[in-house]
């Protein structure tokens, strides 16, 4: 049965000011209703300042880096649309017509790109509205539908949200920062509209949901009508919306208040000049100019800062040792210390010091870790830091004197190897690393090991 | 005619009369005539301080604005912190105010003192000043009359000489529909000159804040008081410094007026009798008189009233009776209410095109035809309202009451700018004449008032 799956996603953009006033975005980390004033709450008789250019700025590069055509030169409008909800000030939301039409990411057809702003925040339960949010800008990006199963609409908005994060122009995905309304239907059935959908995950459910739920109906000979859910997101299910809200007729009109945007071509290019490359180019790029594997690549993109941190080191040493270097090493050390790229402080110069010792073997690759790890906390030259962690590697004759000692003291697991049993060799080399304190090849140490016990050389 | 706000700028300036002997003067004559007028429905308690600290800083020697010490008034849809500001509904008779309008603002930069909120129609909807809900206001000019509307207050408390100016709005006549009927002067400025920022909506692309006052000259300087670009808003026009004082005295020797056949035929004879006298000073005055063609002109009246009650009903979303106590549609007058419901049903999805869009082109036709027509001429002059005003507690049918507005409307469909002043009486009922200018052109309709002004 064949799935049409489509989006409408919101994300707020990483502006200093809301819309269309001059308070600050930062409403979550302000005490409620104090990023406020005569304008975001809809007091009677404010009128919008004029549209907060930043944000333009933003929704038409997250547009480029979609593929989108930007509308230019015509007046793009900026309507209101009406409802009436105690987070909404005015009884009306701002929203452009659309920025960018026809776009495309990840085979997946981009309709449009426009600009909204946030309304406040409602608590049903302490029937209070804190408006630092209300005006905070949006930026909503509507799809075709154009992807067909859960899976694909996942893997789709992660693109989407690695595209997004990118840019540097939205706010990081937190606290209900990005907002998805999904359109599902099945081959037969009406189209269903997925609210209140706060992230990746909560998508993906919705819609292995929906396709349950309208699969069953279908196969048992009812039909499915066109209506608007809501996700739970608790029960991870899906439920009808009242009927009132689906009955809604928004009025768009033009807003009196705001002159239409007009956007000239040479913003556009100055705006394209300057933006990031889209992650998506820049993972093919990656692959042809480096020479890496495509997974490694698609790992190196996943943030920008880790990117950048690839190419910056990837000019100075061969590009596959630090690419593998990243995809294993460097990832796992940013894992597990719950850092991301963004937040490493030591530079491109000391990796690239650091992949040189571990490649002329002055070191081993675990020891080039655990100095990696020291990295992140006390950035500064690897050598240094390997003498502080005495971390030189054994000269060979060192190696080979502690494997005879250790062969010596163990007569009995020397006898079970020769015997066939493998674990036994393994005892052996962990007893050589501990007594070399780590600073050999543990391959190496096997090796050797076996050689020199069967008598080989 | 006296220029009284020249007079009393000079009695200030001179030492003659102080900040503070004028506000008392004003609050005295509020205090005995407003009980029968209903000028004003809040007064400010902080003008006498206000008034004082003007006047120590005019003992200091300080350097004051160019209204400093006049009195001013000012309608009830124009933010003035910490006053009650109604718009004369229910709606919002508990909203005291938390910012100033930009207007006001620029008042008090310029040392002008406010001293209270006017009455008007129902956030501006009414013709007449009958529709507030704290009572109607009277026509000091002709008592038992209505003063007009919806600047009722405003062009009341200038005619019974309650304060020295006073603000009002205009979006279908407002400010010229009052004055003419109260015998006073009221500018209505080109669209985007004078801030909007804290004016209560009525219809926003129409909506525009203009001055009040017993002279041409009073006007002309609350006018430069309050135009201006403001960089907080997006519809402002780029227009810094203006002096309309300057040149207010130049006559109009050689000036093209125009005229419409049409003015005759919407208008009542008793009204046009006035105004061709009017007309015919103004030849004497050595202008040129011709005719312009507005064939048009009373299709702006339908597609008005389509425009701005869709955008009102828009403008109305937020008195949804969470923020300031009641729900608009719960309490207000039948006006405003007919006003609403009227604007919810044309701007339904199935009606697109039909109305809203339909008026819109009738207001792109009439903006066509009075720009075309001012291309020929300096400035338009004719009637501004086409009938008398009825006595007070007349019941006249909602059609009726929409006529009055048949030749203001126009104006501000065109965006241009438009002033009225006082022509002549029929039975003791003021009848004001009204001159139409260019976008912009504010001076040449003050100075055509005033030379009209002159002659009386």
């Amino acid at each position: 049965m064949r799935m049409l799956i489509g989006f409408e996603v919101h994300q707020q953009m990483a502006t200093e000011r809301k819309l269309y006033c001059d308070c600050p975005t930062n409403y979550q980390d302000v005490p409620p209703n104090t990023n406020v004033c005569p304008i975001c709450t809809g007091m009677p008789g404010s009128k919008p300042m004029p549209p907060n250019e930043q944000a333009v700025n933003a929704a038409i590069e997250i547009a480029l880096m979609l593929g989108c055509e930007i509308i230019v030169d015509k007046s793009i409008y900026i309507q209101r649309k009406h409802y009436d909800y105690p987070d909404l000030p005015s009884g009306y939301q701002r929203t452009s017509l659309p920025i960018g039409l026809n776009g495309e990411l990840q085979g997946v057809r981009i309709r449009e790109v426009h600009i909204e702003e946030d309304p406040g925040q409602y608590d049903p339960t302490a029937g209070t509205v804190d408006f630092n949010r209300s005006g905070v800008p949006l930026v909503e990006i509507v799809t075709e539908p154009d992807m067909h199963s859960p899976e694909e609409a996942r893997k789709f908005l992660r693109q989407l949200v690695r595209v997004l994060e990118y840019s540097g122009r939205v706010r990081p995905e937190a606290g209900g920062a990005m907002r998805t309304d999904t359109n599902i239907s099945l081959e037969g059935g009406g189209r269903v509209e997925v609210k209140n959908i706060n992230s990746v995950k909560g998508a993906y459910r919705a819609i292995k949901f929906e396709l349950m739920r309208q699969k069953a109906k279908l196969d048992r000979g009812e039909s499915v009508t066109r209506e608007t859910r809501a996700f739970l997101e608790s029960q991870k299910i899906t439920v009808p919306m009242r009927v009132k809200e689906l009955e809604e007729d928004y009025r768009y009109i033009p807003d009196p208040d705001i002159f239409p945007l007009v956007i000239d071509s040479a913003r556009v290019e100055s705006i394209s000049a300057e933006m990031f490359e889209a992650p998506h180019l820049r993972e093919r790029r990656l692959v042809e100019q480096y020479g890496i594997d495509p997974a490694a690549a698609s790992v190196m993109v996943s943030e920008r800062e880790l990117a950048d941190f690839f190419e910056a080191v990837a000019k100075e040493i061969d590009p596959k040792l630090a690419a593998t270097w990243f995809r294993t090493k460097l990832k796992k050390v940013l894992n597990y210390m719950k850092l991301s790229a963004a937040d490493v402080n030591f530079t491109p110069n000391q990796i690239v010091s650091l992949l040189r010792m571990v490649d002329k073997g002055e070191i081993t690759p675990e020891q080039g870790e655990l100095i990696l790890r020291e990295l992140f906390k006390h950035p500064s030259d690897p050598r240094k830091l390997s003498r502080k962690l005495g971390l030189k590697r054994l000269k060979p004759a060192e190696l080979r004197a502690a494997i005879a000692k250790v062969i010596r003291a163990n007569p009995r697991a020397v006898k079970d190897y020769r015997a066939g049993k493998e674990e036994a060799l393994n005892f052996l080399a962990g007893k050589v690393m501990g007594l070399t304190r780590g600073r050999a090849d543990p391959r190496e140490i096997v090796k050797l090991l076996s050689a020199k016990i069967m008598g080989r050389k | 005619m006296d220029e009284v706000t020249r007079a009393k700028l000079k009695a200030i300036k001179s030492r003659k009369l102080s900040p503070v002997e004028n506000v008392q003067q004003a609050q005295e004559r509020i205090a005995k005539l407003n009980k029968k007028i209903n000028a004003f429905i809040e007064l400010n308690p902080d003008a006498l301080a206000q008034a004082e600290a003007l006047e120590r800083k005019i003992k200091r020697g300080g350097k004051t604005g160019k209204l400093a010490g006049l009195t001013i008034g000012i309608k009830s849809n124009i933010n003035v912190k910490g006053l009650r500001v109604t718009c004369a509904s229910r709606t919002l008779e508990d909203y005291v105010s938390t910012h100033d309008a930009e207007v006001i603002k620029r008042i008090r930069a310029a040392d002008g003192i406010i001293v209270g909120m006017n009455n008007m129609d129902e956030f501006a909807c009414g013709s007449s000043g009958e529709t507030s809900a704290f009572g109607q206001t009277d026509n000091p000019a002709a008592p038992g009359h209505i003063p007009g509307g919806s600047s009722s207050g405003p062009a009341a408390a200038i005619a019974s000489g309650m304060c020295d100016l006073c603000l009002g709005s205009d979006t279908g006549g407002s400010i010229r529909n009052p004055a003419s009927h109260c015998g006073v002067i009221g500018v209505k400025p080109t669209y985007g000159l004078v801030p909007r920022q804290g004016l209560i909506d009525l219809a926003m692309s129409l909506d525009q804040i203009g001055p009040f006052s017993p002279d041409v000259y009073g006007a002309a300087l609350l006018l430069e008081g309050i135009a201006g670009r403001n960089p907080n808003e997006c519809v402002t026009l780029d227009v810094e410094k203006i002096s309309y004082i300057d040149k207010l005295d130049a006559g109009i020797k050689g000036m093209r007026i125009g005229t419409s056949p049409k003015f005759r035929e919407l208008t009542d004879p008793k009204v046009m009798s006035v105004i061709d006298g009017a007309i015919g000073k103004l030849r004497d005055l050595g202008a040129e008189v011709v005719e312009v063609e507005l064939p048009h002109l009373e299709k702006g009246l339908p597609a008005y009233y389509l425009i701005m009650s869709v955008e009102f009903f828009s403008a109305t979303r937020k008195f949804d009776g969470r923020k300031y106590g009641k729900r608009i549609e719960d309490v207000c007058g039948d006006e405003v209410l007919r006003r609403i419901l009227r604007g919810r049903y044309i701007s339904r999805k199935e009606y697109r095109g039909k109305y809203y869009q339909r008026a819109l082109q009738v207001r792109t036709l009439i903006r066509e035809e009075l720009m075309a027509a001012l291309d020929k001429v300096d400035v338009i002059v004719g009637p501004t309202v086409p009938k008398l005003p009825h006595k007070m507690g007349e019941k006249i049918s909602v059609s009726a009451m929409y006529v009055y507005d048949y030749l203001t409307i126009p104006t501000n469909l065109a965006g241009i700018c438009g002033g009225v002043i006082k022509a002549g009486e029929v039975g003791g009922i003021p009848v004001g004449l009204q001159v139409q200018g260019k976008a912009l052109d504010e001076g040449e309709v003050l100075r055509t008032l005033r030379a009209f002004e002159a002659i009386l």
